[in-house]
């Protein structure tokens, strides 16, 4: 083979020494074929893009017994160190005065006119409070149905699809194939609006992807040219929406990072888990 | 020299011949605009002997007076300047209510065994937060571990893909998000009615340009 000529014929001489590059690399098992174009015409992988879609907690995760402890020391020592506040200053007067009018019942007579007694304040304030109903923690873990996105509302969740490869059914990251003429974030781009119909808005967490995996197929799907695929994951984070209704009803699932082993085949799953925050 | 009409004037001139032509040549060009002068019999008048090639109008002038009024703007603003208050930091400034000696606490003694549980506890906060730490480190390290090796593989496969995936997002930037609460966000929740009054104080200090 020529070597690669050292004029300014910039073009030639980088594919030229792409491809050495290329042979050098230990991916003996692929048959190369020499076209300088992209690989994806003459390589035998096919190239997918697919979209890890995360939906972020909405709520904090419960204290451990250890924070609580210490969550609890904190507030003790900052109570120590603090200064009265003027409830307390008020609170302090009014347990002397009452002290003082037990010790001789008939030497000041100025209670005819009410007064709000510190007590009565805080009774006050804590009626208000059983009045109000926040959101309920917990929801739709009762049902454990794992295609509702309110279920755990303390972890990240991915959203994980049924797909099938060959005659098999495998739960995988919604994928889709790369067209060319556009960039593998957009094909992952394009995977979230069919899942969704273009009801679920996703922020993208930059161009790069975050992981790959690279698998051959089953005999059964293997042609001449074609051996397996490369799956490129991109990260993206749930803003509004969920899956579109029109799927059907056991072909999604949200699952957070300890029920991925539940889905994903291992070697899969050793892939995408190194890439997905435990929280 | 030649005869004059209406030479009533007798013109007493004791310098030399030319200068009797020139003062005569000047008293034709007065005797013209008689109809204009105060007093018709005057001699000093007749000649103009102050005059001076005529000045012309200096552009220089508006300038002068441009330079003088931005002097005293300057000194005007000068003075503005050095009279103003730096912006108080209000949570520098202990308010006067909180120095009354009647607010500190009772000085309580600490139990031995109260100070030991502390002592425990916080070692056992360190050692967790530590762990902690080396989690989210190996966590972090594996992602990025997982990138790289991702982007490798891109650039084995395809070049222009490989460019595209280590571009800049000019779109992920600046990026919100509200963090996680202790309860989700009520569905029907109505907030209580009333006006909002902001009472922030507010302080301003004027810019002067140079």
């Amino acid at each position: 083979m020529a070597a690669p000529v050292r004029r300014p014929l910039l073009g030639v001489a980088r594919d030229w020494r792409r491809f050495e590059g290329l042979w050098a690399s230990g991916l003996g098992s692929r048959s190369l074929a020499l076209a300088a174009a992209p690989s994806s015409s003459g390589s035998p992988w096919r190239l997918l893009g697919a979209l890890c879609l995360q939906r972020p907690p909405l709520v904090s995760k419960p204290l451990t017994p250890l924070q609580e402890e210490m969550a609890a020391l904190l507030q003790q020592v900052e109570i120590e160190r603090s200064l009265y506040s003027d409830h307390e200053l008020r609170a302090l007067s009014e347990a002397q005065r009452l002290a003082k009018k037990k010790a001789d019942p008939y030497d000041e007579e100025d209670d005819e006119r009410k007064i709000l007694l510190v007590q009565d304040l805080e009774d006050a304030w804590e009626q208000k409070f059983l009045q109000f109903k926040p959101g309920a923690r917990i929801t739709a873990d009762k049902k454990n149905d794992r295609t509702s996105l309110q279920r755990k509302l303390d972890r990240n969740l991915v959203l994980l699809v049924k797909e099938k490869l060959g005659d098999q059914d495998v739960w995988v990251l919604p994928q889709a194939e790369w067209q060319p003429g556009e960039t593998l974030r957009g094909t992952a781009e394009r995977t979230l609006a069919t899942l969704s119909e273009n009801n679920m808005e996703a922020k993208f967490l930059g161009n790069a992807p975050c992981g790959h995996y690279k698998f051959k197929f089953p005999q059964a799907m293997r042609t001449e040219s074609i051996l397996g695929a490369k799956v490129f994951f991109f990260k993206a984070l749930l803003l509004t929406g969920d899956v579109s209704q029109a799927r059907k009803k056991d072909s999604h699932v949200w699952v957070s990072k300890e029920e991925l082993g539940d889905y994903l085949k291992p070697k899969y799953l050793a892939q995408v888990r190194r890439f997905l925050l435990d929280l | 020299m030649g005869d004059f009409e209406n030479s009533h004037v007798d013109l007493a001139v004791t310098s030399s011949s030319y200068t009797w032509l020139r003062l005569l040549g000047t008293w034709q060009t007065q005797i013209r605009d008689t109809h204009q002068r105060a007093s018709l019999l005057s001699f000093w008048e007749l000649i103009p002997m102050r005059a001076e090639p005529l000045r012309k109008k200096k552009k220089v002038d508006p300038k002068k007076d441009q330079a003088v009024k931005d002097r005293l703007k300057k000194r005007i603003r000068r003075l503005e300047k050095a009279s103003q208050e730096l912006i108080p930091i209000e949570d520098f400034i202990t308010p006067v209510k909180f120095l009354d000696e009647a607010r500190h606490r009772p000085h309580m003694e600490l139990l031995f065994e109260e100070g030991e549980r502390r002592a425990l506890l916080l070692k056992k906060w360190s050692l967790y937060k530590q762990r902690e730490h080396e989690m989210e480190r190996d966590a972090t390290r594996s992602m990025l571990e997982a990138q790289q090796e991702a982007l490798q593989e891109l650039r084995l496969t395809s070049p222009e893909l490989h460019e595209a995936a280590t571009k800049r997002d000019p779109s992920l930037f600046p990026f919100e998000r509200k963090g996680p609460d202790y309860t989700p966000p009520v569905s029907n929740y109505q907030p209580p009615e009333g006006r909002y009054h902001d009472i922030t104080k507010v302080y301003t200090q004027v810019e002067f340009k140079r």
